[in-house]
């Protein structure tokens, strides 16, 4: 009876033990198990769902390797560069930062992210499945210092049951002529507005300056386009804001765009306060759609408004990972990164929700699962296949002195330009953008 | 049992007695202050002043350039002069009304009857709350177009309905209110030096006639004047130093109308897109202590002219 009670205990063990290795994550060629009890810290910027689905994908690890456990700092994108910046200055960087494709250069030149090029040749991580082209995208100079983890493109998401109720069609790679006609008729039935070039991002202006037939907004020196082209561009806010459909300054100071969950596309009691669509990325559809879900609100896509989409429209390596050099078990971190890559259950578990994952067979592997968890899923493949199809090359990274321009000229011009009865002419203000951004790239 | 030596006795190092020493016992107290004031205190302001004088971005090197921060914050800066006027408007707004209405409910409170404790306490509770996050969030909901403000004065005056308090107008204004709101310590500070007000004062003056009226006036009145004095000494400094009200509830919005000389720094120090200007930030610092030691000291230097002392 011992004997026997023995052998089907020995053999619970052996069956339980067969799963447990066939399920044995894709970490590469250092084994975690071996790296003693750490503490591994991990950064990034997002939304509700991305952390969630990002603890749950750092959990799992946990369960397969007990030994590690993790710090996760999970930021607004407001927050975030500003808090990475100080941890940077104190050398004390979480070991795996998520890395946006307008910054890696500025954080290469600091000294703060590691070469992985070493780590590919060996086989620890493992890029095998990742087209050429977006492998790339993370290089500076020689290294590569930031692997791509996911592929997005701009895309406008809007209110598909308002739309539906009004009768109204948006159309894919909608033009701005469309995309204000559809605008007004919105406002006039039911006082619904938009939020358009509120100068919280240089992204409207980089898909204008695109639709002049410019590769990107600008270079080392300066605007691309001149001072008359560029006054197109604050027309369409001094005349959307006079026509009364598109939020003016005032407005914008009332209401939350910076969190996702309250941004007026999904949030507000009253049509006066709300926004008909939203010029987001197409990963964040899963976000936006969970807090419209809510209010009964079904999100449509379409491409942002130009006067030429496809000379606008580009597909984005979307968010990064990165090594930093503050890490201090690379092996570990590198480790950690190609599950975040490879993993099959790891990316299950993720959702995709920083965008389709660039590695082949993971996508595939995945698609059907996700799509599962997420009903979001298939519909921004297919939005990203048209992308595909219908796009230019996307741009170089920013220029180092973006920040500055940023704040202090295209805010500036977009808080003047969308006052109510404001004084600014669009020729002074294209007059201005193109002279003070060409000064401050002098002076940087 | 053998006798030491006198000088053998003398010599000998003991502990318990060196500590026991007046000046060493003192210093050994003082010790965490000493500690945490050169540490948290006059290193930082020293490296705040080094700073002030170089360009830093907090990642790369310190790169010295003399004035060049302050020549640039005083010669090319609109955004300084705006946030400076913001500050100034709400410090000069914001804290004679605080204190007068400190003052005012101080007053009424200073009777001597049952409840008066509980609304002290009730009084109070804004102020320790105060400069906190929660009240910050709180306050933003409240003044939202479709907040509990709207909701109530919707009701009463229509044309009230969906207002949008955070327009260029009036976004200063719920921050004035948020400071005077938060009038509980101030009032405790009034609470007390009403309280010892002589009696025989009130006495005698209503032997020579006095109305209550004439009794505030030329008896409350003058002998508060000290008290009214640190409380605006303390509530201008306060204002001056403003941070977590404007940056969640408005972070400047609109237009930089509710840019707070703070949040601006911040924004210098930390900013959302781009390098950090840290050495930009800790000039801008530099200017603010200037600022606020000036008002201070007009502040005393006014204090002959209307301040009773006895």
């Amino acid at each position: 009876m011992k004997k026997v009670l023995s052998l089907v205990l020995s053999l619970m063990i052996l069956c339980l033990a067969i799963p447990a290795m066939a399920d044995g994550l894709a970490v590469g060629t250092y084994d975690p198990a071996t790296a003693g009890d750490v503490e591994l810290g991990f950064g990034w910027w997002g939304n509700q769902v991305r952390d969630e689905v990002t603890k749950n994908a750092a959990d799992f690890f946990t369960e397969n390797y007990p030994n590690i456990t993790f710090n996760l700092n999970a930021q607004t994108w407001n927050n975030y560069w500003a808090l990475m910046s100080t941890y940077a200055a104190n050398n004390d960087l979480p070991d795996v930062m998520q890395q946006d494709y307008a910054y890696i250069e500025q954080w290469v030149e600091a000294g703060d992210l590691l070469d992985l090029t070493p780590y590919v040749e060996s086989g620890a991580l493992d890029l095998s499945s990742m087209p050429q082209n977006i492998i790339d995208t993370g290089k500076v100079g020689d290294g590569l210092y930031a692997i791509c983890c996911a592929v997005n493109a701009p895309a406008m998401l809007y209110n598909k049951t308002l739309t539906d109720s009004l009768d109204i069609e948006v159309p894919l790679n909608i033009t701005w002529d469309e995309f204000a006609d559809i605008s007004r008729q919105i406002y006039e039935a039911t006082g619904i507005g938009v939020i358009y070039g509120d100068g919280n991002s240089e992204n409207p202006l980089t898909y204008y300056s695109r639709s002049l037939g410019y590769n990107a907004l600008w270079d080392a020196e300066g605007l691309l386009a001149d001072a008359e082209e560029m006054a197109g561009y604050y027309q369409r806010l001094i005349d959307g804001v006079k026509e009364g459909w598109l939020f003016d300054t005032d407005k914008l100071a009332g209401v939350n765009t910076a969190d996702l969950a309250q941004y007026p596309l999904v949030y507000g009691a009253s049509n006066d306060v709300r926004v008909w669509c939203t010029l987001a990325f197409s990963n964040q559809v899963a976000a936006y759609q969970n807090a419209a879900t809510a209010d009964g609100i079904e999100l449509g896509f379409s491409t942002w408004p130009s006067s030429d989409p496809v000379a606008s429209n580009y597909m984005k390596p979307g968010q990064f990972f990165a090594v930093t050099t503050d890490a201090e078990n690379p092996d570990l971190a590198v480790a950690f990164l190609n599950y975040l890559l490879n993993d099959v259950q790891g990316n299950i578990l993720l959702r995709a929700e920083r965008g389709v994952p660039p590695c082949t067979a993971t996508a595939s592997a995945i698609a059907e699962e996700v799509g599962k968890a997420d009903p979001t899923y298939p519909a921004s493949v297919k939005y990203l296949a048209f992308v595909g199809e219908n796009c230019s090359p996307i741009f170089p990274p920013l220029p180092s002195y973006a920040g500055t321009a940023q704040t202090e000229v295209i805010q500036y011009l977009a808080e003047e330009c969308l006052l109510k009865g404001t004084s600014m002419t669009a020729e002074e203000a294209g007059r201005l953008a193109v002279e003070m951004i060409a000064e401050i790239a002098a002076n940087y | 049992m053998t006798a030491i030596p006198a000088k053998a006795k003398k010599r000998r190092f003991s502990f318990v007695s060196w500590i026991n020493q007046e000046n060493v016992a003192g210093y050994v107290f003082s010790l965490p202050f000493i500690f945490g004031f050169l540490m948290f205190m006059v290193i930082p302001m020293g490296l705040s002043f080094y700073y002030s004088l170089c360009r830093y971005d907090i990642q790369t090197a310190t790169q010295w350039i003399g004035l060049g921060n302050y020549i640039e914050i005083f010669t090319d800066d609109p955004t300084f002069v705006k946030s400076l006027k913001v500050t100034c408007y709400y410090a000069l707004i914001g804290t004679p009304l605080k204190v007068i209405f400190a003052l005012i409910v101080a007053l009424i409170l200073n009777h001597e009857t049952r409840a008066v404790p509980i609304y002290r306490a009730t009084y109070y509770l804004p102020s320790i709350i105060g400069g906190s996050v929660a009240v910050a969030i709180l306050w933003r909901r409240i003044f939202e177009s479709n907040g509990t403000i709207n909701a109530i004065l919707g009701n009463i005056f229509p044309f009230l309905q969906g207002y949008n308090w955070f327009s260029e107008g009036p976004a200063i204004w719920v921050l004035i209110l948020l400071t005077v709101w938060q009038f509980g310590s101030s009032m405790l500070i009034f609470l007390s030096a009403l309280k010892q007000i002589p009696r025989e004062l009130y006495e005698a003056s209503y032997v020579d006639g006095a109305n209550g009226n004439k009794k505030f006036w030329h008896v409350t009145l003058p002998l508060l004047t000290p008290t009214i004095f640190f409380n605006l000494v303390q509530q201008t400094i306060n204002s001056f130093l403003a941070f977590t009200q404007c940056k969640l509830i408005t972070n400047g919005d609109p237009r930089k109308s509710t840019l707070f000389y703070t949040v601006y720094q911040y924004q210098k120090a930390f900013p959302a897109v781009g390098k950090s200007q840290m050495g930009y930030a800790s000039a801008l610092a530099w200017i603010m202590l200037v600022i606020i030691s000036t008002v201070t000291a007009l502040l005393f230097w006014s204090r002959n002219k209307w301040v009773y002392e006895e």
